[in-house]
């Protein structure tokens, strides 16, 4: 009995003992989740991984965002570019989506902005810290829908074409300035050594010769001419129409038989880039993106020059390729203006050099680059040539209606392999055309 | 007495039941929440008119979406791919797996532990990192597939292996046959070991051996499991998805299309989430019917 009754009072006392860590564990607990919910506003940004200094860029964001704001904590997830383009589209849809992230300027942002998942940034402007404090109108309105901002460029893309000088010289190439010479050149470089790809084209994940199909049909086209096919608007009977587009399209065929490798369509893009970079090829059509790689890779001796214009076609070849990108927020941020600064700090005068250096940004924040210490000699070229250029064009696939782009992307695979000739390319993408604009 | 002992078998019964009940539960809430409420949507969705981008602005449009499905020639190219590879995958998987695992039984005397677990190691490695591999076999720059056959004079496609419309859905069978077909010998090896030996030797005095005790003896011996890894090949084939998206994405221009693959673009690259719904619709009811058979099939052997 007296045992039992020894026990009752030890078991009692645990049982407070035990009580109290409880509560005590509790109130910590609360207490953190009181304070973390007072003063930390999380936002979650998603950019495309594999970029050089990126680390260092997003530290020096948190860093640069925290003086105007030193509760915003940001959180940078990165995508691979192709699982990027579908993950973001269900996650703007759900509820645990990022408040800031990626996009290309064109379709597939007023899509997004249109559909309501955008935020407006218009407001967010001229607040301390706002964009419009460091970007021009021009680049403002690269994000423009009907008038109102719905992203914040802070860079933009162009694509050149990077050759070996070192091989040119040695074999008295000269730098095409027409479409015809350049077809030249790849018959020379094949007369040297037939086993030389003189253009390597890695069209596996399709959008590669997309990228040629869009300046093709600016210099034969023209932008003036396409303009209304682009949008759709063009009356039924004149849409794709003009017969010089079977005329780019013509330009292609004549591409893959004297400068393209075997089997282009099963090459990976990232193995030509390699071809260059190891001086196996001595020429290629590659983005602002690459001259970074190709250092990476130990090249740095190449030089550039733009899409040689076509005789007789519509553009003298001063109107380049350039896609403008930048973050937009999502309409179901909890914290629109925390994120909206996110955005705008982005292309702050500080965060715009730091692109620049870090990451090779072509910067929207363009007064900045003559900032810019240790600049490469293909980036300056860039640069230049980007303020030297007429006019832009975007890029197909980021430019048309999704089910004619993937009409566009689909005709480039067929025209490389031989299975659909220019003409039924284009009845092709005419008809997909048609059905879209029936249904918008 | 008797009373007390119905009472008890009674409630013996009906807490076997609330038993039943509640263990019952945690599955049935995952398969409310994972199957049978996204499949409700689905079905209710494929009567919508609707995009990733616009989710709540649904547009009632009845049976067009089925009726667009019968006249898309890339949905028939897609399903023609799905029987294709359901052939082909029944030739490769269950055939080649029944020709190894009579082998490992009877064929060899030693070793056959290491050939079974070499065989099968394939099946344990991610569909993803097999695509990959194959991928870099396949590349026509610099793929050893290439070099072997240039090394000894013969020709390579010019269109490359994944890149001729011809042969990429060829290609793809392969890649999932060297992963699928160990799976299935080990399923029919498992047959053939429930075999009685005192059949063969009743089957030898015959006369039959060989090839003829293969044919005559086991074949017949193992129906059962034979049809079971058809059903389990053939469903495994209409619900493929990873091998084509990794190493063709549906490509050359929809030559490898499959469902799998062909709903995944209409809904996240062309933005038709509804026209996705009715082929995933569709996809449902081949699965379905495929399952009772294989439902059937299970309990017969």
């Amino acid at each position: 009995m007296l045992t039992s009754s020894y026990l009752n009072k030890e078991e009692c006392k645990m049982k407070q003992y035990f009580s109290r860590i409880w509560t005590g564990l509790l109130i910590t607990f609360f207490s953190f989740s009181f304070i973390s919910s007072s003063y930390a506003i999380d936002i979650k940004l998603w950019d495309l991984s594999g970029r050089q200094g990126q680390d260092e860029f997003y530290e020096l964001l948190q860093k640069e965002v925290s003086k105007y704001n030193p509760d915003i904590n940001v959180i940078v997830t990165e995508w691979e570019n192709e699982a990027y383009k579908t993950q973001i589209q269900l996650a703007l849809n759900g509820n645990d989506g990022p408040d800031v992230f990626f996009n290309w300027f064109g379709e597939d942002s007023a899509r997004l902005a249109r559909a309501g998942l955008a935020l407006d940034l218009t407001p967010y402007a001229d607040m301390e810290g706002g964009y419009g404090n460091f970007i021009s109108k021009g680049w403002q309105d690269a994000g423009a829908v009907d008038g109102k901002i719905y992203g914040v460029a802070n860079k933009a893309v162009s694509k050149y074409f990077y050759y070996d000088p070192a091989f040119f010289d040695q074999h008295n190439l000269s730098v095409p300035t027409t479409f015809g010479e350049l077809i030249d050149t790849c018959k020379s470089i094949k007369a040297i050594d037939p086993s030389i790809v003189p253009w390597p084209m890695g069209n596996s994940e399709r959008w590669k010769l997309n990228h040629v199909i869009t300046m093709l049909n600016q210099r034969v086209v023209g932008a003036e001419n396409t303009k209304a096919d682009y949008a759709l608007t063009a009356p039924d009977d004149e849409l794709f129409t003009n017969p010089k587009y079977v005329e780019a399209w013509e330009k292609v065929v004549e591409l893959n038989e004297n400068c393209f490798n075997d089997a282009p369509n099963a090459t990976n893009p990232e193995l030509t880039r390699s071809m260059f970079a190891a001086q196996i090829s001595p020429m290629m059509y590659c983005g602002t993106w690459c001259g970074g790689i190709f250092a990476s890779e130990g090249f740095t001796d190449f030089k550039m020059f733009r899409f040689p214009r076509v005789e007789g076609g519509a553009d003298d070849g001063t109107v380049g390729f350039l896609v403008a990108e930048g973050l937009q927020v999502s309409a179901k941020t909890k914290h629109p203006e925390a994120a909206a600064l996110v955005a705008s700090i982005n292309v702050s005068d500080n965060m715009a050099l730091a692109d620049a250096e870090l990451r090779g940004s072509l910067i929207s924040n363009a007064a900045l680059i003559d900032q810019m210490k240790d600049a490469p000699h293909w980036f300056t070229f860039y640069v230049n040539d980007i303020a030297d250029k007429s006019g832009h064009v975007n890029v197909l696939d980021v430019l048309l209606e999704a089910n004619v782009s993937n009409a566009y992307l689909d005709m480039g695979t067929e025209v490389l392999n031989g299975t659909k000739s220019p003409q039924e390319a284009m009845d092709f993408i005419r008809k997909v055309a048609l059905e879209a604009k029936a249904a918008m | 007495m008797n009373k007390t002992q119905t009472n008890s078998v009674g409630f013996s019964l009906s807490s076997d039941r609330v038993s039943v009940i509640i263990l019952l539960i945690p599955a049935l809430i995952f398969c409310t929440v994972f199957i049978f409420i996204p499949a409700f949507w689905a079905i209710v969705g494929s009567f919508y008119s609707y995009g990733m981008t616009s989710l709540n602005d649904w547009k009632w449009v009845g049976f067009d979406n089925y009726i667009k499905a019968s006249q898309d020639e890339f949905f028939w190219i897609a399903l023609k791919n799905n029987f294709i590879i359901v052939f082909a995958s029944i030739v490769l998987q269950v055939g080649v797996g029944t020709i190894l695992a009579a082998i490992l039984d009877r064929g060899i005397k030693y070793g056959k532990v290491i050939f079974r677990t070499i065989i099968f190691t394939p099946m344990v490695i991610s569909s993803v990192a097999v695509s990959i591999i194959w991928l870099i076999i396949y590349d026509p720059n610099v793929g050893i597939l290439n070099s072997i056959l240039k090394s000894i004079g013969l020709p390579t496609p010019s269109m490359g292996w994944l890149g001729d419309p011809d042969i990429s859905i060829w290609m793809i069978m392969i890649v999932a046959g060297w992963q699928n077909t160990g799976f299935m010998m080990v399923l029919i090896l498992a047959g053939l070991q429930g075999v009685s030996k005192e059949v063969y030797d009743a089957a030898e005095i015959d006369g039959a051996t060989g090839v003829k005790a293969f044919w005559y003896i086991t074949l017949p011996m193992i129906r059962n499991i034979l049809i079971v890894a058809i059903l389990i090949t053939t469903i495994g084939a209409f619900k493929v998805f990873e091998f084509v998206y990794v190493l063709t994405q549906g490509g050359p221009s929809n030559a490898t299309q499959v469902l799998g693959t062909y709903i995944y673009l209409q809904a996240f690259n062309l933005l038709h989430m509804g026209y996705a719904n009715a082929l995933s619709v569709v996809l449902l009811i081949i699965a379905l019917i495929l399952g009772w058979f294989q439902l059937k099939a299970s309990r017969r052997a």
